[in-house]
């Protein structure tokens, strides 16, 4: 059962590590951690969507908790930046194990309808708050290294990668959410704890998602409740799991890729017609769930589906 | 008498006011094959589901090697030996055929590579291993029926719930799943099964229990229920018409 991608996997990042020396213009380094940022976002989602079959549209409260929890941190406490994006990560983690007793018991639209008002609720919460700034957000102090931010990024979203690759490819773990997401009452049948396994996915989908949003806060030096805990996170790592291809690995990265690059040129070059982008990235959605039903990847050739070779 | 593997104790399951079994009491002693019978809606499947630990029991109990496990849920009576299939199969349609029965392989070999192994050996004993790398959505009706068994031994249950897995198969399958069940029992699996072919059941089973109305209204072996003139009366009288 050796997995012929490994190696593939492993060139992208390391070209991926390349980036910096090659990219000196500021403004592009942005664009590639941002666009790194997507990815992890993305494949952070499809663990619960993909895998195991439950779209959480709570998904940025898991980014919100960890920017917040590392704005504090850093602010308030006067704690460095890697500790401080470890804790945010953790309180995501902690966050997901709450919120997943009682909202994983539902299925379909009323999880994703659950986890929607708890990401609310908690936006509503940051909002009132004295510790967060309220509506006001917090400023962070600055860093100006745009290849330090490229390096932390591509760092936790890499390792978030190749764990996950291990633990859903490799290991059992990925199968039995897959048969949580085909039948959870037949699962049980066979010794499957739904619960117990669907918990695991949620926090696994959260941890890295909290230390994304610390990596993000101390980036970007701001971060406000509409920036951090807003729909657009999830809203958006949805649609690039999606288009990309659900319940796979490489899926929701080509699907943040291409999404990402798409929304940057257009901004770039076409911000003039704003009112279309939307239009334009509702109308691919529409079509692909329509016509792609695997998403891009379900369109390449020679691609099969589960277990390598016998022997 | 050897010590019953099953014994459920005047168990009682209700739905509201709806009681879907009714006091029933009977034992399965080990390497039975005992047949469960009844029109449709005498309680079986429910029985089935109190059993295996998808419903808990209104009244009564289950008792497992003489141990209480009423109210214990599916997974953990999966890892104490109880394997079941469902009325209405229940593959992973998405995953392949392999797949599915590497995830109940799962529970006695927690390590991927041991759980394929044992999956290929159980691909092979149901007939299956022809057809490992097809979608499990895309099998027959019989191959479907065929993986529900295939899954169920994969977790080396000593017990076996069987919930018609003959029904719907033409006269060949129904051959040959009746000879996968008989060696399962030479194997020393103790085998609790719910069927509406007579012909099959007649010939399987060592033991029958009756149901009609959620109550128990016969037990003994085929003979001897098909003689009863209860049995005759509730059930049979109207098959043989």
């Amino acid at each position: 059962m050796k997995d012929r991608r490994l190696p593939g996997y492993l060139l992208v990042f390391v070209a991926m590590l390349l980036v910096p020396a090659v990219v000196h213009d500021t403004f592009l380094l942005r664009v590639f951690t941002e666009a790194v940022m997507w990815i992890g976002l993305a494949v952070t989602f499809d663990v619960l969507a993909g895998y195991t079959g439950y779209l959480n549209f709570g998904h940025s409260a898991f980014f919100g908790i960890g920017a917040y929890t590392t704005a504090i941190l850093m602010v308030r406490a006067g704690w460095p930046f890697a500790p401080a994006a470890a804790l945010g990560g953790a309180a995501a983690g902690l966050g997901a194990l709450i919120a997943g007793f009682p909202t994983l018991r539902l299925r379909g639209a009323y999880f994703a309808i659950a986890t929607w008002a708890l990401a609310r609720a908690i936006q509503q919460g940051v909002l009132m708050m004295g510790i967060t700034g309220g509506p006001d957000g917090m400023r962070l102090p600055a860093l100006l290294s745009p290849g330090f931010f490229y390096y932390v990024m591509l760092g936790v979203v890499g390792v978030t990668f190749f764990a996950y690759w291990f633990l859903l490819e490799r290991a059992p773990f990925g199968l039995k959410l897959k048969a949580i997401r085909e039948d959870e009452q037949g699962a049980k049948a066979l010794g499957l704890n739904p619960t117990r396994l669907k918990i695991q996915a949620f926090v696994l989908s959260a941890v890295p998602t909290g230390i994304i949003g610390g990596v993000f806060a101390y980036w970007v030096t701001f971060i406000d409740p509409a920036s951090t805990l807003g729909d657009l996170v999830s809203d958006q790592a949805l649609v690039m799991v999606v288009f990309g291809g659900m319940g796979t690995l490489v899926g929701p990265v080509i699907g943040a890729v291409l999404i990402f690059a798409f929304k940057t040129v257009f901004w770039a070059y076409l911000s003039d017609y704003e009112v279309l982008y939307l239009i334009i990235l509702g109308g691919v959605i529409a079509a692909s769930v329509v016509f792609l039903p695997d998403g891009v990847l379900g369109v390449l050739p020679q691609r099969r589906k589960g277990v390598k070779d016998h022997g | 008498m050897a010590e019953p593997i099953l014994e459920v104790d005047n168990l009682t399951k209700s739905f509201g006011g709806l009681t879907a079994v009714n006091e029933v009491s009977f034992q399965v002693r080990p390497r039975e094959i005992v047949g469960l019978i009844g029109p449709n809606g005498a309680g079986k499947t429910t029985l089935f589901n109190v059993v295996s630990g998808y419903y808990a029991p209104s009244r009564g109990r289950v008792l497992f090697h003489g141990k209480d496990i009423s109210g214990k849920t599916p997974y953990a009576l999966a890892g104490r030996g109880i394997g079941r299939t469902f009325q209405v199969v229940k593959p992973f349609p998405g995953l392949s055929v392999l797949e599915n029965v590497i995830i109940a392989s799962f529970l006695r070999h927690p390590k991927k590579a041991r759980a394929e192994e044992h999956a290929w050996k159980v691909l092979e004993f149901t007939g299956l291993a022809d057809r490992a790398h097809q979608s499990a959505a895309s099998l027959t009706l019989a191959g479907r029926k065929r993986l529900e068994i295939g899954k169920a031994l994969a977790l080396e249950p000593t017990f076996l719930l069987l919930d018609e897995v003959v029904a719907g198969l033409n006269p060949t399958e129904v051959d040959h799943t009746i000879d996968l069940i008989l060696k399962l029992r030479d194997q020393g699996i103790t085998i609790l099964i719910v069927e509406h072919i007579m012909r099959v059941i007649m010939r399987i089973s060592d033991r029958l229990v009756v149901l009609n109305f959620g109550q128990k209204i016969a037990e003994g072996t085929p003979a001897e229920v098909a003689k009863d003139p209860g049995v005759v009366e509730a059930y049979l009288g109207g098959e043989k018409g």
